[in-house]
């Protein structure tokens, strides 16, 4: 029971390995989504089809081949918890580590706002600007980008504190750097290794949280993604129908991706010797 | 004291902050601020429409509207709603009491079982069971609330005819509506334990190395007592915000599960809200909401410095 045990992984190690190759090859889905996609997600095949060698998943009700539908679908579905993740933690990084390194009143003013940020209710938040834009889905990303950065800007801001009183910092100081080339150039690289699980669990709760509004109806519906999907198929009499085919894939799909990429973060912070608790 | 002073002065800003920025955004989204505020579907004659707009003050000035709202706030006036013909406010306590039957039962249960199971899984990690046990809640914690209860919808109600499709009640007896409550009360118990297991774990896993552990073994204690008398204590601590904050979300953190199952509470009403587009009930909903988060907030920081004395300190 000694703290070594710690340093070995929450699962075992062929588990982040196996996740590992499960994140790549969505990535690679939604890359080369033309090349696997056997048809076109947007020509229209006769509907209601069943699973056949010709539509592995079947067709839709309007007639959409759902296995090219899914591998399509997970562009946006990307795009949106990418594109979220990155700018949450764009701006909970650039505000940790000004809050930290300047210390004093901006820490002050900063971490003030950050709190304001923690008590918005974010998914009730979601739905009623999801509700009066009626948004695309870069804007959904942009709105979820812009609340989630509060536990990032905390943990940056902490490390921030602790490494602007190193050494190495002390000395880039003394030989006359500015302060923005300290920051991003002396003290960023030392944090990466914290931000990037906070990333990835970003993405995790961006991909949940789309496919939830999408469910909603509230996505956009010029956009096909695996929230979406599943939306489709129940208003549409997927689920009454017993159509298995068109709404168990995209759910499979958006478990698995989150799966692995909340794995990975697992795997990110216990090989930094669990500095950092799970928020 | 302060330092409390600043905290409680931190809430009351964030506090007025949300709502006013619940007043800027159906005045500032793109169309007509009567309808944003009355909702789409409201079919009105022009001279309705005027003495509506009238009544509501928007052809006052802003800043006279933005008193007026504040007025009636402070009255607990949370609107009309135009679409369900009745006070927003009426309209919510009635569909709160149903709200708390499914969540309350929830996110207690979710609480004691997560951290329970989250304990002991941290300290006997390499058990065999732990490991399923760790692997299961972690596919749950990863599943989309909507789409695991609408698979537990599908398996248990409709295919084995286990529980009733929708609703709170049928009949109206108390074990009616038991029997309508268990299969919904499980899945969000089944969230919320995920959630407070894969924190907990995490939490024992670090607290078990620390030296007090150590010293408490070498004493001679027995695992169970080194794990619940000295290390629960400490790992407990950073639960405590999420469960505070359940508390805060306890209207709408039911949000999917009510709309899967259908049943007429806080979340179903918003959902409606939304299909309508029935704004002041959206806007009343948020707000309670908002009220409550906040206060769960302040209740988790009193909390916290309570439980732990180390963190009023500085």
């Amino acid at each position: 029971m000694n703290c070594r045990h710690i340093k070995n992984r929450l699962l075992p190690t062929n588990t982040s390995l196996c996740s590992l190759v499960l994140f790549l090859s969505f990535l690679l889905m939604a890359l080369l989504a033309p090349v696997i996609a056997p048809y076109d997600p947007y020509i229209r095949f006769e509907p209601y089809r069943s699973p056949s060698l010709e539509h592995l998943l079947g067709t839709n009700d309007l007639g959409n081949d759902i296995f090219s539908e899914l591998i399509y679908s997970s562009r946006v579905s990307l795009i949106v918890g990418f594109g979220a993740a990155l700018m949450a933690t764009i701006i909970g990084t650039v505000i940790g580590l000004f809050a930290g390194y300047f210390k004093g009143t901006p820490d002050e003013i900063l971490m003030g706002i950050t709190d304001i940020f923690l008590m918005i209710p974010q998914i009730p938040l979601i739905i009623i600007l999801a509700a009066f834009l009626m948004p695309s889905f870069y804007l959904i990303a942009l709105i979820m980008g812009s609340l989630w950065w509060t536990s990032t800007a905390r943990v940056v801001r902490s490390k921030a504190l602790q490494i602007r009183e190193t050494s190495f910092v002390e000395a880039a100081r003394s030989l006359g750097f500015s302060d923005m080339h300290i920051i991003f150039s002396d003290i960023l690289p030392n944090i990466v290794h914290v931000i990037t699980p906070k990333f990835l669990m970003a993405i995790a709760s961006a991909m949940i949280a789309e496919s939830s509004i999408s469910f909603l109806g509230l996505g956009d519906p010029t956009a096909k993604s695996w929230g979406m999907m599943i939306n489709f198929a129940f208003i549409r009499g997927g689920f009454i129908n017993d159509y298995w085919w068109w709404y168990l894939p995209p759910g499979i799909c958006i478990t698995l991706f989150v799966l692995s990429v909340v794995l990975i973060s697992y795997a990110f912070e216990e090989s930094e010797e669990a500095a950092l608790r799970i928020e | 004291m302060s330092i409390a002073g600043k905290k409680i002065g931190r809430y009351l800003f964030a506090l007025f902050l949300i709502f006013s920025m619940n007043f800027i955004i159906p005045r500032a989204m793109p169309g007509d601020p009567l309808t944003n505020l009355l909702g789409e579907d409201v079919a009105l004659t022009d001279s309705t429409v005027e003495l509506l707009r009238s009544e509501m003050g928007l052809d006052k000035p802003w800043s006279e509207q933005y008193i007026d709202y504040w007025w009636g706030i402070l009255h607990l006036d949370l609107g009309y709603s135009y679409h369900l013909h009745s006070a927003v406010s009426t309209i919510l306590l009635s569909r709160i009491k149903w709200t708390l039957m499914l969540s309350l039962p929830s996110v207690v249960l979710g609480a004691l079982l997560g951290t329970f199971m989250g304990a002991l899984a941290g300290w006997k990690r390499r058990s065999a069971r732990r490991k399923m046990e760790a692997s299961s809640f972690l596919m749950i914690y990863c599943t989309p609330p909507f789409f695991l209860s609408l698979m537990c919808l599908y398996i248990f109600s409709f295919r084995l005819g286990l529980f009733p499709l929708k609703g709170f009640y049928s009949t109206g007896s108390p074990i009616d509506i038991i029997h309508h409550l268990l299969l919904p009360v499980l899945v969000m118990t089944l969230f919320s334990s995920s959630r407070n297991y894969m924190i907990m774990r995490g939490s024992v896993l670090q607290e078990k190395c620390n030296l007090y552990a150590a010293f408490a073994r070498a004493k001679g204690l027995y695992d169970e007592e080194i794990l619940f008398r000295h290390i629960f204590k400490n790992a407990l601590l950073p639960i405590i915000t999420m469960l505070a904050l359940d508390f805060g979300f306890i209207f709408s953190g039911a949000l999917f599960i009510e709309i899967v199952f259908s049943m007429d509470g806080m979340g179903n009403l918003i959902y409606d809200a939304l299909m309508s587009r029935d704004y002041p009930v959206l806007q009343g909903s948020f707000l309670i909401i908002t009220v409550m988060v906040v206060s769960a907030n302040l209740l988790a920081d009193i909390l916290y410095g309570h439980l732990d004395p180390r963190v009023s300190r500085y």
